[in-house]
């Protein structure tokens, strides 16, 4: 008898799962018939997109002034929703990128549907900046372009423009770092395809993949470079979007910490909104074997360790705006927690600052429906830190007379509902078309010379692995 | 194998016969017809078209067919066939002319644009207003374009033509046995002595069936805003029913009881003048002013002590003032009604300051109370003011009106003795109400001249419109001495006639008004002006717009001969039960000629802030015990209380004035006609509350009762934070004391940050400060700047307007406002003090926050949103501070918004694409942003002039409409800087200072608006830069405003509330 070490807990669980079992399991919905419940769903999330595209046509065709905005107040919820978006699509890159950077094999079972999700949402983070124009069909002027008016260039100091630079790359290298990794999985649906339509549409997706040696190879080094990539972009596109407002006049605006607890509050909302997809789709597509308690594990711990950081921000602000003895920035915070707006700044601490810790409880970050409850509990935060910071702050500025308050109108309400819809309807096509777990690269993964085969008996070793005839 | 079979046609191929192989190589073998369908050959023959030319020419054809079948714009610029002489294309004509309309008198200079008249200015040529204009003067060019104008005579309410009128009201008047006009007060000679020939006639008839001739004036004055009061008073006092004239800028005290002299009051606009005159606190001396008042007036919040105090004690008010000035000077007590004990201490410290200031102080009194005014007179005969700061006999011709004349009337039109009335300038229905509507119905010949279809017009027999004041010919005498012409600078826009050209036609002169008119100043004017020829001074006056007649100095000796304790006895018996209601007339509907005026409409009260309505107004105290609400907001709108009052009953919203007397109401005047309003003009008529007398002295102060009504009514307000928040560095205010004592830092002390050196900490001034590049604008060429003396703004609004029409800014309706998004690009902030910001409170701002954690910590902040229960008040003008480190010009992605090198933070709204980013980044919130297309949108159509072709023509030809979705805001008026540039570069000089004025500068009578050039040292604006008192708005942010502000002084003892 020898002795082997204790070593870590498999990442894939199960005795009965084999290569081919990972390909039929995640194979299934593409190969399968469409399901009840997913036409369901589709009909739902197409009813509300088709009511936010609606909303959003309704406010091409009037103006701006269909949201509820005003003199004092001119971003809210179209700015609110953008960097609430953008917050939740760095979940995706964090996990295929750093994680993969950092050789943290977990992530592999949930990389790939973290990184769709992660494009969707910037695809509806994209939108806000677009529709928030007054006007929009003159929206090609942000682009350096080449042009005949002149002289006239864009103007690099506005972080509105670096912002355009930081979303457009991040999208860009999100959908080829993702694109890649689905190309050996395309062309296995490829190979197993019978149908001639989707033959040739999968075909086409996988760029003639062989999947001999080289291409591996290739595929490899090409994800590492991707990663190298895309690691920067994770802290780079939030510390941006931060700066719209960092390098602003704004009390409650106007501060350094921001980039930082951005990017902090960005990875704590991106990996809640993964955890609230992943526990939905592992029970719905039976996943359980591959993304398991302690994935779900590991990602509440990111949620401790980033909203621990978020709360640290917070009362950093408070001690910073008191300390400063600048009356503007005093006043704002003073007035984020006992202004008209209390209540917002009340759910954002709740929700973000109070909830990450009961995940110290072990028994809690382990049990499914706690941490589902939680992963919704800590968007909603989220998205009322966004509302905090740019609306507390700006309806109360400088000049007292200007003072006012923001009440969201049905447009406003219509269009980040539409863009929930939309969300999903782009998520549900991904689930039935596309692979939804990296299968090439959880088989990697697979403990196949494990204790399976070595306790098993030659009958089911047989019975797994019949000997044609 | 290849096939080589070949076939042939006929024999002559196969044969190759040479005429078929010639034959063969033609396209068509056989002869075509050509010449048959192209005519004649040697045409053809000579042209050179060729089949590609067919087809190109064929393709153009379908082309140009195409393209001329889509829709091209009609564009309706016609050009003049014969230019005239005076009309330079793109270049501004300045024509002097006089706006009265029954309440304000103006001379101003209109500007005309190619022959439209499109801003109107005060005219700084005459000495009674200095170039003083108002809100309502300003907008009333808006009305010229009103396409709700009565655009032909009226008989029955059906449309006529002038022939069918003329013909029947030349019969009418003729055949009168009784005519009258009703007619608001007559300023103009002339059309006082063509209304007088109708006169001449009505003795004749009376004469002829042999009834007792009284001799009575057929002309029965009636202002909608009565004086009677003051005139009474004067004509028992003195003998005289006149109005005196006051001299403002002569008194060094100013007590004022309810008289809201620089907004409502009389000849307002010539007070505020020499009001503004003595308000700095760096002239010779600046005036002390008291006001004893019920509601929170434009005036009192200028006061340096206010006194809230009920109506029923102003007569208590003045005789204690009177009985304090008594003791002094020797005269007999009076008796005092009942008075509260704190106003009775006010009163007398008015009076020990009256007294200090004897022969220069003046006591003015709103009541039309004759007794009140007989004491008042009484009071300003002991202190000496008569001949000093009341000239009784130079007089003010403004309001003649007689409450007991007009009574009488209607009497006599009840009993049916008045055959025809002609109403000119008066709107009586509305004014009067139901007991005038009656008594109209007795009468068989009603003749109306009004320019628009108003309440009484609607129930009149004929109505032949007046033209609008824009394009008639009219002489003024405001003041004894003082006359001023008017004269059209459009030719009448519709079937209009002039009412004074319609009598004299009616009475058979055959002459037009203009030659009666110039007629008229050659008898009576020209031969005092001492000129040669009539042309000349004619030529003169018409340019100048005013005459100055010289003065006779026949200064009659003055004699008080009124009975001052039988006036104080029958005063002390004035009583009050229940609410006191006061009402009063503000700046945007005044007595409601103007209440259809969009932009007056969406002129912010001045003290309220409040837009598009009226409302009663309530100490916030009290509304607290009856349970409404006291903050107005988006979505908090104001609870409906019922007024009634005098039998009538109205609905209103109520709304919290802080400094209203307690026990008080009070309700704007001019609001609610009920015809020929525009659509979307909201409030109450409240004139039907007023009391009348027995003898029918209207009386603006009366006992009412108010009730709660279910429901609430959203109130639009630009301004729904009442308080500065103990901001010292957005409002700066100190005592006269404090200032006197010349140590700036004491009351203007220079921002410092902290900053280390050689380790230790060292305070520096901000300007050290700096993370930038500067613009190259200091003392390099020209630096525009504007420099806002916050003692001489008042607040009045007449800025907001000018800036609304010079700068073509959308009327954006009350819903909009309500939501926060007037579109003004000038606003006028004004901040109430709390409880907690104690005057003169002025030192760093880190100090005063340290100060206000300590004494109340974070529960201080919320009590400082409360405005103190007497507060005192600040009016800050805020535009655009044309930032030299804007905010704004950083955050914008596409450069829309960028600095000039002259100091102008400018704006491309070509450029714009809406982002809004330099709207919240603007730490003075000025920026104001399309939200919808407002030149089309449905939800405009009603409110916005520019939707309506008319209405566009008082668009400024030289500012840009601009389109939905982009940014815009004050741009200092940048057509007029390039205008004078150019000006100047033709004649080959710099650009002087005044010059070039902005919109708002040229509105502001006070003065406390300037604008010029920072650059230049001799400039004012320069001067108010380097003044003691200029300070710049949240300076400390660094954004280095190109505008500076002055502080505030209230001429107070440093420790005197």
């Amino acid at each position: 008898m020898h002795k082997e070490a204790a070593i870590r807990e498999p990442l894939v669980l199960g005795n009965d799962v084999t290569y081919s079992k990972i390909t039929n399991d995640v194979l299934a919905p593409i190969e399968g018939k469409t399901t009840k419940g997913w036409k369901i769903l589709m009909t739902i999330a197409s009813i509300v997109a088709l009511w936010g595209i609606g909303n959003i046509l309704y406010l091409l065709g009037v103006g701006i002034g269909s949201w509820g905005l005003n003199k004092t107040v001119g971003w809210a919820w179209d700015i609110t929703n953008f960097v609430w978006w953008v917050g939740i699509g760095h979940a995706g890159t964090l996990i295929s990128a750093v994680l993969l950077l950092f050789r943290q094999k977990w992530r592999m079972a949930i990389n790939r549907p973290a990184e769709a999700m992660t494009i969707f949402a910037v695809f509806m983070a994209g939108l806000f900046p677009m529709i928030h124009m007054g006007r929009i069909w003159m929206a090609y002027w942000v682009l350096p372009l080449p042009n005949q008016f002149g002289s006239l260039w864009v103007n690099f100091n506005s972080p509105l423009l670096w912002d355009v630079f930081a979303i457009s790359t991040y999208l860009s290298v999100s959908l080829v770092f993702w694109y890649i990794g689905l190309i050996p999985d395309f062309a296995t649906i490829r190979d197993r395809a019978k149908k001639p339509v989707p033959k040739l549409m999968y075909s086409l997706l996988s760029f003639g993949w062989t999947g001999n040696a080289k291409a591996w190879q290739r595929f490899e080094e090409v994800s590492l470079v991707l990663a190298g990539l895309a690691t920067p972009l994770v802290f780079s596109v939030h510390s941006i979007v931060s700066m719209d407002f960092a390098t602003s006049v704004i009390p409650g605006w106007h501060t350094t910490i921001f980039p930082p607890y951005f990017v902090a509050g960005a990875v704590f909302s991106g990996f809640a909104m993964v955890q609230t997809l992943m526990l939905i789709v592992r029970k719905v597509m039976h996943l359980e074997q591959y993304v398991t308690i302690k994935h779900i594990e590991y990602m509440n711990i990111i949620i401790i360790v980033t909203g621990s950081i978020v709360g640290v921000a917070y009362l950093t602000e408070l001690f910073v705006s008191w300390y400063s003895g600048v009356e503007y920035e005093s006043y704002a915070f003073i007035n984020r927690f006992s202004g008209p707006y209390w209540w917002s700044y009340w759910a954002m601490m709740t929700c973000n600052v109070v909830s990450p810790h009961l995940f110290w409880v072990k028994k809690w970050r382990t049990n499914l429906t706690f941490t589902f409850i939680m992963s919704i509990v800590v968007n909603i935060g989220m998205w009322f830190e966004r509302f905090v910071i740019i609306v507390t702050s700006v309806h109360r500025d400088y000049v007292p007379s200007s003072w006012s308050m923001f009440y969201p109108t049905w447009v406003d309400i219509g269009v980040f509902i539409g863009t929930l819809g939309l969300f999903s309807v782009f998520y549900l096509l991904f689930l039935r078309y596309f692979p939804v777990l990296a299968f090439n690269e959880v088989k990697t993964i697979l403990k196949s010379s494990g204790e399976k085969y070595k306790n098993m008996s030659d009958e089911d070793f047989h019975k797994l692995h019949p000997v044609k005839k | 194998m290849a096939n080589s079979t070949k076939y042939w046609k006929g024999l002559e191929q196969l044969n190759e016969d040479p005429q078929f192989v010639e034959a063969s190589k033609n396209e068509f073998p056989e002869h075509l017809p050509t010449d048959a369908f192209l005519g004649d050959q040697e045409v053809l023959e000579n042209s050179t078209t060729t089949r590609r030319d067919f087809l190109k020419f064929l393709g153009f054809g379908v082309a140009a067919a195409s393209l001329a079948a889509c829709e091209t714009p009609v564009t309706k610029a016609i050009p003049y066939l014969n230019k005239p002489e005076e009309i330079i294309p793109g270049q501004a004509n300045y024509y002097a002319s006089t706006f009265y309309d029954g309440h304000d008198y103006c001379p101003v200079l209109v500007k005309t644009r190619e022959g439209r008249p499109i801003f109107v200015k005060g005219n700084t040529s005459s000495s009674l207003t200095n170039g003083e204009i108002n809100a309502r003067v300003n907008a009333s060019v808006l009305s010229l374009y009103d396409n709700n104008r009565l655009k032909s005579p009226l008989i029955n309410g059906k449309e006529a033509s002038w022939s069918d009128i003329d013909s029947a009201l030349t019969k009418e008047i003729k055949g009168a046995k009784n005519l009258r006009v009703l007619s608001s007060t007559l300023m103009s000679p002339s059309t006082k002595e063509i209304l007088s020939s109708l006169s001449n006639k009505e003795q004749e008839i009376v004469a002829e069936e042999g009834t007792v001739v009284e001799n009575k004036n057929i002309i029965v004055e009636y202002d909608a805003i009565s004086y009677s009061g003051i005139l009474d008073a004067n004509n028992e006092s003195f003998g005289k029913r006149v109005i005196p004239t006051y001299n403002f800028a002569n008194a060094k005290t100013i007590v004022s009881i309810g008289a809201d002299f620089i907004s409502g009051w009389l000849d307002a606009m010539q007070y505020s003048t020499g009001y503004t005159n003595r308000r700095s606190p760096e002239g010779e001396w600046m005036s002390k002013h008291y006001q004893f008042e019920a509601n929170m007036s434009l005036t009192g919040t200028n006061a340096d002590v206010r006194v809230p105090v009920k109506p029923s004690e102003y007569g208590a008010v003045v005789a204690t003032i009177y009985n304090v000035v008594a003791a002094k000077v020797g005269g007999s007590q009076v008796k005092v009604g009942t008075i509260n004990k704190i106003v009775a201490a006010k009163a007398s410290s008015a009076a020990e300051s009256l007294l200090e200031n004897k022969g220069a102080s003046l006591v003015v009194c709103g009541s039309n109370d004759k007794n009140v005014q007989v004491l008042v007179n009484g009071l300003n005969n002991m202190l000496g003011n008569y001949g000093k700061t009341i000239d009784i006999n130079k007089t003010s011709h403004s309001k003649n009106g007689s409450d007991i004349a007009v009574a009488e009337l209607i009497k006599e039109m009840e009993s049916g003795k008045v055959d025809v009335l002609l109403i000119y300038g008066a709107d009586p229905v509305y004014t009067l109400g139901e007991k005038f509507e009656k008594a109209m119905e007795k009468v068989k010949t009603t003749v109306s001249f009004a320019t628009k279809l108003n309440d009484t017009a609607a129930k009149c027999k004929y109505v032949c419109p007046d033209n609008h004041w824009l394009e008639s010919w009219n002489d003024v005498n405001p003041v004894d001495g003082h006359y001023s012409l008017a004269q059209p600078t459009i030719s009448p826009l519709f079937d209009t006639r002039q009412a004074q050209e319609s009598i004299l036609k009616w009475t058979g002169n055959q002459s037009s008004y203009y030659n009666y008119l110039k007629g008229y100043w050659e008898k009576t004017l020209f031969p005092t002006s001492g000129s040669l020829m009539f042309s000349d001074f004619w030529n003169k006056t018409l340019h100048d717009g005013v005459y100055e007649a010289p003065t006779s100095e026949v200064v009659s000796e003055l004699s008080f001969m009124a009975d001052v304790n039988s006036a104080a006895e029958k005063v002390a018996k004035s009583t009050s039960a229940g609410v006191e209601l006061v009402l009063y007339i503000n700046e945007t509907a005044g007595n409601g000629n103007s209440s259809d005026n969009p932009i007056l409409q969406e002129l912010p009260d001045p003290v309220t802030k409040i837009t598009w309505d009226n409302y009663v107004t309530m100490n916030p105290s009290e509304m607290k015990e009856k349970g409404f609400n006291t903050i107005l907001g988006q979505e908090s709108p104001a609870n409906l209380v019922s007024v009634t009052a005098n039998g009538t009953t109205i609905e209103l919203p109520v709304v919290a004035q802080p400094g209203q007397a307690k026990g008080t109401i009070a309700i704007a005047l001019g609001y609610g006609k009920k015809v020929g309003k525009m659509t979307g003009v909201t409030g109450k008529n409240a004139f039907p509350l007023a009391g009348y007398d027995k003898n029918g002295v209207v009386s603006y102060y009366t006992n009412a009762e108010l009730n709660s009504i279910s429901g609430l009514y959203p109130i639009a307000a630009t301004q729904t934070h009442q308080t500065v928040m103990g901001r010292d560095s957005v409002v700066r205010e100190t005592t006269l004391d404090v200032f006197k004592k010349g140590n700036k830092n004491e009351y203007n002390p220079a921002h410092t940050l902290a900053a280390h050196e050689d380790g230790k900490s060292v305070q520096k001034e901000i300007q050290e400060f700096d993370l930038w590049n500067a613009h190259p604008v200091k003392e390099i060429g020209h630096r525009w700047g504007m420099s806002i003396d916050m003692n001489l703004c008042t607040g009045c609004g007449a800025c907001i307007t000018a800036c609304n029409i010079e700068n073509n800014i959308p009327v954006v309706g009350k819903d909009e406002v309500r939501r926060g998004r007037e579109m003004h690009w000038l606003r006028i902030d004004r901040y109430y003090s709390s409880e907690h910001e104690p005057l003169g409170a002025i030192g760093d701002t880190h100090k005063n926050t340290m100060e206000i954690s300590e004494k109340g910590g974070i529960a201080a902040y919320s009590e400082m949103e409360n405005p103190a229960d007497n507060p005192r008040v600040v009016h800050q003008p805020m535009m655009c501070q044309h930032c030299n480190h804007a905010g704004c010009e950083t955050v914008c992605p596409v450069a829309a918004t960028t600095h000039s090198n002259e100091g102008l933070n400018m704006m491309a709204y070509n450029r714009c694409i809406g982002t809004r980013y330099c709207a919240n980044n603007c730490a003075y919130k000025v920026r104001r942003f399309n939200w919808f297309n407002y030149i089309a949108y449905k939800k405009f159509t009603d409110v916005n002039p520019a939707q309506d072709d008319l209405g566009r023509m008082v668009l400024n030809p030289d500012v840009v409409v601009r389109a939905r979705g982009v940014m815009e805001k004050c741009s200092f008026c940048v057509q007029g800087i390039q205008a004078a540039k150019l000006q100047a570069k033709k004649e080959g000089r710099p650009v002087k200072d005044e010059e070039v004025q902005s919109a708002c500068s040229s509105a502001c009578g006070s003065g406390a608006i300037k604008f010029g050039d920072l650059n230049d040292k001799n400039s004012q604006v320069r001067a108010g830069m380097d003044n003691d008192r200029a300070y710049r708005v949240i300076e400390e942010v660094g954004q280095d405003p190109n505008v500076y502000y002055q502080v505030k002084v209230r001429n107070l003892k440093e420790n005197e509330a």
